[in-house]
């Protein structure tokens, strides 16, 4: 039995198929890990964005409720003091286009 | 010889083996039949419940606006706290456990029997308290008491308060609609839940969720409601209802080209945030839409509308008032004007809302004109907003007409209408004889998918005949009745109304109890801007619709022309002077 002796070149080639081979599998692991971990992180991120779309929600809504007109007359005539104006102390600047105005 | 009985020894002993495997597989095969075939679905049923456990997601419902955006329901995160009994304890033991956590709660006695019951019943499922904020539920976490547990959960909340509550409405604790915008769009607001399956384990120990349906959620909705009009208005409406003292009022603010409703007020009213039963019920009974009346006066524009329409009458004909009152033919009853006019015209029997002098008029319409003009403006049937509840009002066809029927419509009795009625009147004499239906959602194909009405304006009188009629209503303001609810610099129509409430024991109209009445239109360019229908119900001292509707027709109008910077278009006139003494009504 004679044993087949390889070439230095026939030996690099396959060192590099090898090492490409290997290459290729770290790549996909990589990239499996990646994207699992990326996976996490956007699940968390969106749990963080839902949480902040809430807490948005929330504060619409008491500045809403801030805004109240009763409460926003009640602080303008009793803390400062306003009071409505009579007709001679308005002047038009201009017309505003309102969705009511025909204009 | 030994060979061959041995051989038959083994031959029946394999037989009798082989008749035993046969029966035993046989045996085994019905039963499997039984299990998989015969009582498959039952088993099934069984696995099934005992592994599996189907969860309804629901969305998170969605939120209303004004027409400008600003927010006037939302659905905010809360927590519910539940009980999830253990069969390894007696309930006793239980129920000790949970009792000190119920009386932090704050929970009724009533309510502390049923959670008792149902742990004595061993049910899996307990209710402790819903709807409870973030802070009271730190608290209950940080407790860790076994088997407590927390489920987020959403709460309405209406952050204006009262503001257009009947409009709003309300939901249950469940978030399903109950009254106003909430029901009639509840399904659109709602969206659609999904579904999630829960995988447990021997011991009923969630091992893996998984959802099998994502929830749709709502769809945002958009009223024609402007917030600071409708605040206005309710603060007017308050105001005026204190001062006569009167049981309540209603105020409708529309704009007649689109048939917006800019504002709807109600008083008395009440926080749709509060679960009291009686603001419950202030919220579920909308005023503008529900309550029937009689529209007195106010409904002399009907009578008009049909003497114009037939050409009954010349504008230049006069009618003779002088006596004060009229004889109704072929019955003992007598109608009455409050004071002696002498000879009115067409216009001024309008004007200064003769009695006397539109019964005369009604006369030369005759019944069957009058009842088809009825019909035309739709009284006697739903306007078709897109509120629930609405009332269609009380209408006798003409087969049913008594000998007092036409003089009595004629002048706004014998018939009931509801607030928005009398609006979608002066709306279409305001539109030049087209009605455009009223809605109070801001997307018009949203308003005929959920009502399955078109928002097309149909005609309902001559634009000649409604151009007319709006002279003579534009002079009822200038110089009639409706003096209280001019306003110096613009265009202003309207009629007012006074009429004497049914009393239903006396089985006919009162002259101690009324209801003032106004109903009228801002032109801004010769084109309707607002409209405004208002009632007051039993103002006490001055009764009029002229003194006690008409000047909050004028506040209301004041502000809202302010606040849309409508200027004045014309420099104030001074008053006209007619020859014709002015009275009130």
């Amino acid at each position: 039995m004679v044993r087949k002796k390889y070439t230095p070149r026939q030996m690099l080639w396959l060192i590099m198929g090898i090492t490409a081979v290997i290459l290729l599998l770290s790549l996909y692991i990589w990239h499996l890990s990646e994207s699992i971990r990326l996976g996490y992180e956007i699940n968390e991120l969106e749990k963080q964005l839902e949480a902040l779309k809430k807490e948005v929600a929330l504060l619409e809504a008491e500045k809403t409720s801030l805004l109240n007109p009763a409460k926003v007359e009640k602080i303008a005539r009793e803390k400062l003091k306003l009071t409505e104006p009579q007709p001679d102390q308005i002047i038009y600047l201009q017309r505003e286009s309102s969705e009511l105005n025909h204009d | 010889m030994i060979n061959r009985e041995f051989r038959e020894k083994i031959k029946k002993r394999t037989i009798f083996t082989c008749v035993i495997f046969v029966l035993w597989v046989t045996v085994l095969v019905l039963r499997l039949v039984q299990l998989q075939i015969i009582d498959h679905a039952r088993l099934k049923a069984r696995v099934t419940a005992q592994n599996e456990d189907i969860i309804p997601l629901r969305p998170t419902r969605a939120s209303i606006y004004d027409r400008h955006g600003t927010l006037l329901a939302r659905s905010l995160p809360v927590y519910s706290v539940f009980y999830s009994a253990f069969s390894d304890e007696t309930w006793e033991t239980q129920w000790q456990r949970i009792r000190p956590l119920l009386d932090q709660l704050e929970i009724s006695r009533a309510k502390k029997e049923r959670i008792k019951n149902r742990i004595k019943q061993s049910k899996s499922f307990t209710w402790l308290k819903r709807k409870i904020d973030r802070e009271e539920a730190e608290r209950i976490k940080a407790l860790n008491i076994k088997g407590v547990f927390l489920k987020r959960e959403t709460k309405r909340f209406y952050p204006l308060g009262q503001l257009a509550a009947q409009v709003l409405g309300k939901v249950d604790i469940d978030e399903k609609g109950l009254m106003g915008i909430e029901y009639k769009y509840n399904s659109l607001l709602a969206g659609e839940p999904g579904q999630s399956i829960i995988l447990k384990d021997a011991h009923g120990r969630k091992y893996q969720e998984e959802i099998l349906h994502r929830p749709v959620p709502g769809q945002n909705i958009y009223l024609t409601l402007d917030t600071t009009i409708q605040y206005m208005a309710e603060r007017e409406l308050a105001r005026t209802v204190h001062e006569f003292q009167a049981n309540w009022g209603t105020v409708i603010v529309s704009s007649p080209l689109s048939g917006e409703i800019l504002a709807m007020a109600n008083f008395p009213s009440a926080d749709p945030n509060s679960s009291a039963p009686e603001d419950l019920r202030l919220i579920q009974w909308n005023s503008a839409i529900q309550q029937i009346l009689a529209p007195g006066s106010t409904f002399k524009i009907i009578t008009y509308a049909a003497a114009l329409e037939n050409r009954a009458v010349q504008e230049n004909e006069e009618f003779d008032c002088h006596l004060g009152y009229i004889q109704i033919a072929g019955t003992s009853k007598r109608v009455r004007d409050h004071k002696r006019f002498g000879l009115l015209s067409f216009p001024e029997v309008l004007i200064h809302s003769s009695n006397v002098g539109t019964i005369q008029v009604a006369y030369r319409v005759g019944a069957a004109n009058l009842c088809r003009m009825i019909q035309q403006f739709r009284f006697g049937e739903k306007t078709g907003i897109d509120l629930p509840g609405e009332e269609k009002g009380l209408f006798r066809p003409l087969e049913k007409w008594s000998k007092t029927s036409l003089p009595s419509l004629a002048i706004g009795y014998e018939i009931g209408v509801t607030p928005i009625q009398i609006l979608q009147a002066i709306n279409i004499v305001a539109n030049r004889g087209s009605l455009i239906p009223l809605r109070v959602v801001k997307d018009k194909h949203l308003y005929e998918q959920v009502t399955g009405r078109p928002t097309a304006p149909r005609r309902v009188l001559s634009p000649e005949t409604a151009t007319t009629l709006l002279n003579y209503l534009t002079r009822v303001v200038e110089e009639g009745t409706g003096l209280p609810a001019r306003l110096p610099g613009y265009k202003v129509a309207g009629k007012t109304g006074t009429a004497q409430k049914y009393d239903p024991n006396l089985g006919t109209y009162t002259s101690s109890a009324h209801q003032a009445l106004f109903t009228g239109v801002i032109f801004h360019r010769h084109l309707p801007l607002l409209s405004l229908t208002i009632v007051i119900d039993e103002p006490q001292g001055a009764y009029y619709g002229s003194q006690v509707a008409a000047p909050l027709f004028r506040r209301i109008a004041e502000e809202t022309l302010r606040y849309l910077r409508i200027p004045p278009e014309t420099k104030s006139p001074a008053f006209i002077i007619t020859a014709q003494k002015r009275s009130i009504e």
